[in-house]
């Protein structure tokens, strides 16, 4: 069995032994869920490091077929793509477990939940059979609206989970129309990525076909990342999920959206891409401009990271709509940057809220004073935000500019890059109003974390920080893999400035397996 | 591509291990505090000074090595981010301009650090501001060392983050917080012109190493088509930001909130000085003729340099005239920086980088000097600032009264006895040589303006009675604060005899002939020859400054000026009302696409697509609750059908 079987597996047999202890036990519910997602990170870690780098293919790969007359086939395997991915998937879920300190009731089904989500996660990540991809995703959102719905905050929270429910419930299916057609019209009679890739290289669809199918999957898997205009479920969900639901969902399930359009709508519908990347270019202006906007009137901490979450979710999609090697190259690293990002900031803001009860910027202060941890924490977290350098965000926004400078108007690089200006702004309003000035009344008496409450901040924060500082050792992994989806998106060569071409040409056959 | 080559142990093999070893001391030192030494005082001190005097010690080295011969050491990057046409690595120049600049940055710090270990001896957290200390030379040392222009704007982001870090030390103070926010996103407003520059040089290029660049404009002056005036242009505005010209300079007088030893350190010798130094660095870019394209043709002419002199003179002019209306030591300080960097700009916009390096490295052992000063005397007098409340000082603080005449003079250029005469001497020469005698007549005034400032805040603050009891017991601080300035005070005098201008300028212009410079037994007396009516329309302006003020303010008990000139006054008092027109412009414009995006999202977005649709499926769903559809297929009817609908619109 290929060790990247293990990832789903781990956390299902882990929600299988949350169910299986029972109520007497239940100080050990959490453990095992900490034990499960700590095991993860260790295969994750191994599957990182016995990447082979240089690589474009699928590496680490299983295939079994399953129901042979539909052409579904339990086929796993790991590229640049998704390796990166894996790895943050499961310090974001580590993490996640652990402070989860907050849940006090039902706690057995939220952790079955909670563990569900992370195999579904990692289910999809590996999957090379888009059905099991989509399958797997869709097994990761069903725990999503039931946790809101259970353990979310505030009044609200059931016309809240009815909105989100609404939302991805819809993006899934027109996601899976979108496929059913990609099934239905090619006649591969497969999901299978590979089998499905050489097969449209011989018989290409109608451009027709591709611009619809296209259509489907980018709106569709857009909308579970947060699209605009069908953003407005993301900042509200997360405002009131569970601490772990939003670091789980903000930080990794969200860019499994994005993720499926790479591995299923780039590289197999080349007619389809260049039809709607124009429409996509100007829509991302829309999370990165608008949704910043949004962002500086929002009065809620949690609703603040909604709005800017939406807008670092721009900037991949804007690499997205370059297809170009840099600029997708630099969404992928983003992907990866945000999911760390993403969850430190709602696990830092699930401990603020736990400590003051209160989320309301205009009634918080000198959280540095009062929680020195979480406060310097919280301040590294947005500075990270506004990307600054240091941080694995910025390698990713800087790469995404440089990607889409040749290849889009440059008032669509200059708006996009007004809108980091529009993060520091908000960002660094918030960061006034939270954790500098006096300390105000509500946040007097909240309580620093202790040190082993350190770790699941530490387990986010310090990656964000290696990866910033190196991002090569993820771009080196992302690069092959993203020129062959390029290669396959644009047949016809990019005006690069530059022979981009080399590390096309260098993308040799995947390793043995 | 794994990385290549990482710095070895010491003692170094080669060279480039001393270099990296000046970059990485202050960062290990500051991690080291953050992470565990800053339990001890002691260690906290050791380490972080050990660090900037190691690193002074060996930027003395390389400048013997490298500086004075005109060597370029080649030095193997590290890898840092390499995809397709973008190769980023982080690499080091060594040379004439870099070692000199690293000497000034790594001696101010070391200073700086010391005279902090009295002035932020009370304080609680002593440890942090170490460490922050730390982190700013490591970032402004990455400037001086970058070899190409995005490991450049990395560090200019990082010194605008540690910048912010200092300025709002005391963060629980609101105006210090409210500072460092400023000082922060004021630059990121310059940064965004600075990055749009890059992609533009590097899209017409494909490359952003500075030795690339300057051979492919070599090679080529219409490299860059008909963006060159532009390129220049933003990646000035990276300078207008950092170096706060106008009008991008608000941010930099409410910086002084910080602790006084961090604007000597930021505020007046390094970052600030970044702006300029970049523009030397690239300075091949503006050499280029100037072009615009298509829709701006009409500027036709108009070159970047053009551009740059104009708002260097400005905002030398303008910083001036605020200056003398101010009452708080640090403020009119800060608008003299900001002044003198006008001057640095303006000389750089007369195609005379040389001098403008030649003044940033005189003006940052001066007026680091000056706000040490400063902060002596805040220190003595128990955080007062405002010089109306001392007075008499130069009896009772002798060591900081004559540092601080010293400062004084070379900042007013004081003939042969002080380094800012030979600077700024250069500076309007290049005017001169640069046919702008415009500029040329402004600059001259600025040395009026200066003077007055500068003598009337000496002559209240050290001369006459004590005005406060505070200032009545003041008394010179400790040995760790006096040796700074009597240290500095050395250059401040000293440093325009050496032959910086000839240095810089084979620096700059590495092929370019000799300038005439004359013999070494001239040199006192150089600027007389060199441009004289410069030198002696300096001093006239110099002399008239110096009565203006001795008439205005000798024995003064308050300041004349607003019962004479109310409205002028007034009008300087409120800083010539920049901040309030952003407050009244570019704010509430922001705010205002701000209000109108929440209250599209609220109202039409959520309240409408999303409640209203919900309603809409309600009454939907009423109406087939005879064929007991559930809600959910009913939506996703409704969604597939509205995204179908998108879907054929767009093929249209």
């Amino acid at each position: 069995m290929s060790s990247l079987s293990l990832l789903p597996l781990l956390p299902f047999l882990g929600a299988l032994a949350v169910l299986l202890t029972p109520s007497a036990y239940r100080a050990a519910w959490r453990y095992i869920a900490i034990a499960a997602t700590g095991i993860t990170v260790l295969v994750a870690v191994s599957v990182f490091f016995g990447f082979q780098v240089g690589y474009g293919g699928y590496q680490m790969v299983a295939n079994h077929a399953w129901v042979p007359a539909i052409g579904l086939n339990y086929h796993v395997g790991v590229d640049g793509i998704s390796v990166g991915l894996l790895l943050v998937a499961s310090l974001v879920a580590f993490a996640a477990s652990w402070v989860s300190e907050e849940i006090r009731d039902h706690e057995k089904l939220f952790y079955t939940l909670l563990l569900v989500m992370v195999g579904g996660v990692f289910g999809a990540l590996i999957s090379l059979d888009l059905f099991f991809l989509y399958f797997f995703n869709e097994l990761a959102l069903v725990p999503t609206f039931l946790m809101i719905g259970i353990w979310g905050r505030g009044p609200d929270k059931n016309a809240v989970a009815f909105q989100i429910t609404l939302y991805l419930s819809l993006g899934a299916l027109v996601a899976l129309v979108g496929l059913v057609c990609l099934y239905a019209l090619s006649g591969a009679n497969t999901l299978d990525v590979v089998t499905l890739t050489a097969w449209l290289k011989e018989h290409p669809l109608p451009e027709s076909s591709q611009t619809l199918i296209f259509g489907l999957l980018l709106f569709g898997f857009g909308t579970l990342v947060g699209l605009w205009p069908f953003h407005s479920w993301a900042p509200q969900g997360y405002g009131i999920a569970p601490t772990a639901t939003a670091m789980m969902h903000a930080g990794i399930l969200k860019k499994v959206g994005a993720f499926a359009l790479l591995r299923a709508a780039f590289p197999l519908l080349p007619a389809g891409v260049a039809q709607w990347t124009q429409v996509l270019a100007v829509l991302c202006l829309g999370n990165i401009v608008y949704c910043g906007w949004v962002a500086m009137r929002q009065r809620d901490l949690n609703l603040l990271f909604g709005n800017s979450s939406l807008a670092h979710m721009g900037f991949v999609f804007l690499g997205l709509a370059s297809v170009s090697l840099i600029g997708v190259t630099g969404a992928v690293l983003i992907m990866v940057a945000h999911a760390l990002l993403a969850a430190l900031e709602y696990a830092l803001s699930g401990h603020v809220y736990r400590q003051t009860g209160t989320l309301d910027l205009s009634r918080m202060g000198g959280l540095m004073r009062t929680m020195p941890f979480v406060g310097a924490a919280l301040v590294t977290a947005m500075l990270a935000g506004c990307g600054v350098p240091g941080f694995a965000s910025f390698a990713g926004e800087l790469t995404v500019m440089f990607g889409v400078w040749p290849e889009l108007p440059w008032y669509v690089v200059s708006a996009a890059w007004g809108g980091l200006a529009i993060g520091g702004v908000y960002m660094l309003r918030a960061i006034r109003q939270v954790a500098h000035g006096p300390a105000a009344e509500a946040t007097m008496s909240g309580a620093d974390v202790t040190w082993s409450g350190r770790v699941p901040f530490l387990v986010l924060l310090v990656p964000l920080i290696l990866f910033g500082v190196a991002p090569y050792s993820l771009v080196n992994r992302i690069r092959p893999s993203v020129a062959l989806v390029v290669q396959r998106a644009r047949p016809v060569p990019a005006t690069a400035p530059a022979p981009a071409t080399a590390a096309v040409a260098a993308v040799p056959a995947p390793p043995a397996h | 591509m794994e990385p290549t080559h990482l710095p070895t142990a010491f003692p170094p093999t080669n060279f480039q291990d001393l270099a990296w070893a000046i970059l990485m001391l202050p960062l290990v030192s500051a991690l080291a505090i953050t992470l565990g030494l800053r339990r001890s005082r002691v260690l906290t001190t050791t380490l972080s000074l050990t660090a900037v005097a190691v690193g002074f010690g060996l930027s003395v080295w390389l400048f013997f090595l490298f500086g004075i011969s005109g060597q370029h050491l080649a030095a193997t990057p590290l890898a840092w981010l390499s995809v397709g046409g973008l190769d980023v690595h982080l690499g080091l120049t060594v040379d004439s301009l870099s070692t000199l600049m690293l000497m000034v940055v790594t001696g101010v710090s070391f200073l700086v650090h010391l005279y902090s270990t009295g002035y932020m001896e009370d304080d609680p957290e002593y440890p942090r501001y170490f460490a922050s200390l730390g982190f700013f030379t490591f970032s402004m040392l990455g400037i001086v060392l970058s070899d190409n222009l995005v490991q450049t704007f990395i560090f200019w982001e990082l010194v605008g983050v540690s910048s912010y870090l200092l300025v709002g030390f005391w963060y629980d103070k609101p105006a210090a917080a409210d500072a460092a926010k400023k000082a922060f996103l004021t630059n990121r407003m310059g940064d965004f012109g600075f990055i749009l520059g890059i992609l533009l040089i590097w899209g017409a290029t494909g490359t952003v190493s500075f030795d690339a660049l300057a051979a492919k404009m070599g090679a080529d002056p219409a490299v860059l088509g008909s963006l060159s005036s532009l390129a220049g242009i933003l990646v000035f505005l990276g300078a207008v930001g950092k170096s706060a010209q106008l009008p991008l300079h608000v941010w930099l007088p409410d910086a002084m909130e910080g602790p006084t030893p961090v604007s000597a350190l930021i505020h007046a010798a390094t970052m600030v000085a970044a702006g300029v130094y970049m523009l030397c660095r690239v300075f091949f870019l503006f050499e280029l003729p100037a072009a615009w394209p298509g829709p701006l043709a009409f500027l036709g002419h108009l070159s970047a340099l053009d551009v740059i002199a104009w708002t260097g003179g400005l905002t030398s002019l303008f910083a001036g005239v605020i200056a003398i209306q101010q009452d708080d030591i640090k403020r009119i300080l800060a608008y003299s920086t900001l002044s003198q960097l006008g001057y640095m700009v303006m000389a750089v916009g007369c195609g005379g980088p040389d001098a403008a390096m030649f003044h940033l490295t005189t003006h940052a052992c001066f007026k680091a000097l000056l706000f040490l000063g400063a902060g002596s005397v805040i220190y003595a007098c128990h955080h007062e600032q405002n010089i109306w409340r001392m007075g008499g000082l130069a009896k009772r603080m002798p060591i900081t009264f004559w540092t601080f005449l010293i400062a004084t003079m070379a900042l007013c250029g004081l003939p042969v006895v002080s380094s800012g005469f030979y600077s700024k001497d250069a500076i309007f020469a290049a005017a001169l040589a640069a046919d702008r005698p415009v500029l040329f007549v402004l600059g001259i005034l600025v040395v009026g303006l200066t003077t007055l400032y500068m003598s009337r805040l000496v002559i209240i603050a050290f001369l006459g009675s004590a005005r406060s009891d505070a200032a009545s017991h003041a008394a010179d601080p400790g040995r760790n604060m006096t040796l700074p300035l009597i240290i500095l005070a050395v250059p401040s005098v000293g440093l325009g005899w050496l032959p910086l201008g000839a240095y810089f300028r084979h620096a700059i212009f590495p092929h370019a002939a000799e300038h005439g410079m004359s013999e070494a037994s001239d040199v006192f007396f150089e600027p007389f020859n060199h441009s004289p009516l410069g030198a002696f329309l300096g001093l006239g302006l110099l002399a008239f400054g110096l009565s203006v003020a001795y008439v205005a303010y000798w024995g003064a008990s308050a300041d004349p000026m607003p019962a004479r000139l109310p409205r002028l006054s007034r009008a300087l008092r409120n800083r010539l009302y920049a901040d309030e027109i952003y407050e009244a412009t570019v704010i509430p414009l922001h705010d205002g696409f701000a209000a109108l995006a929440g209250g599209f999202d609220r109202w039409v977005v959520q309240g409408f697509f999303v409640r209203g649709a919900s309603g809409a499926v309600d009454l939907f769903g009423r109406g087939l609750r005879l064929a007991q559809t559930g809600n959910l297929q009913t939506y996703a009817f409704l969604f597939v059908a509205g995204v179908a609908l998108v879907v054929l619109l767009a093929l249209k």
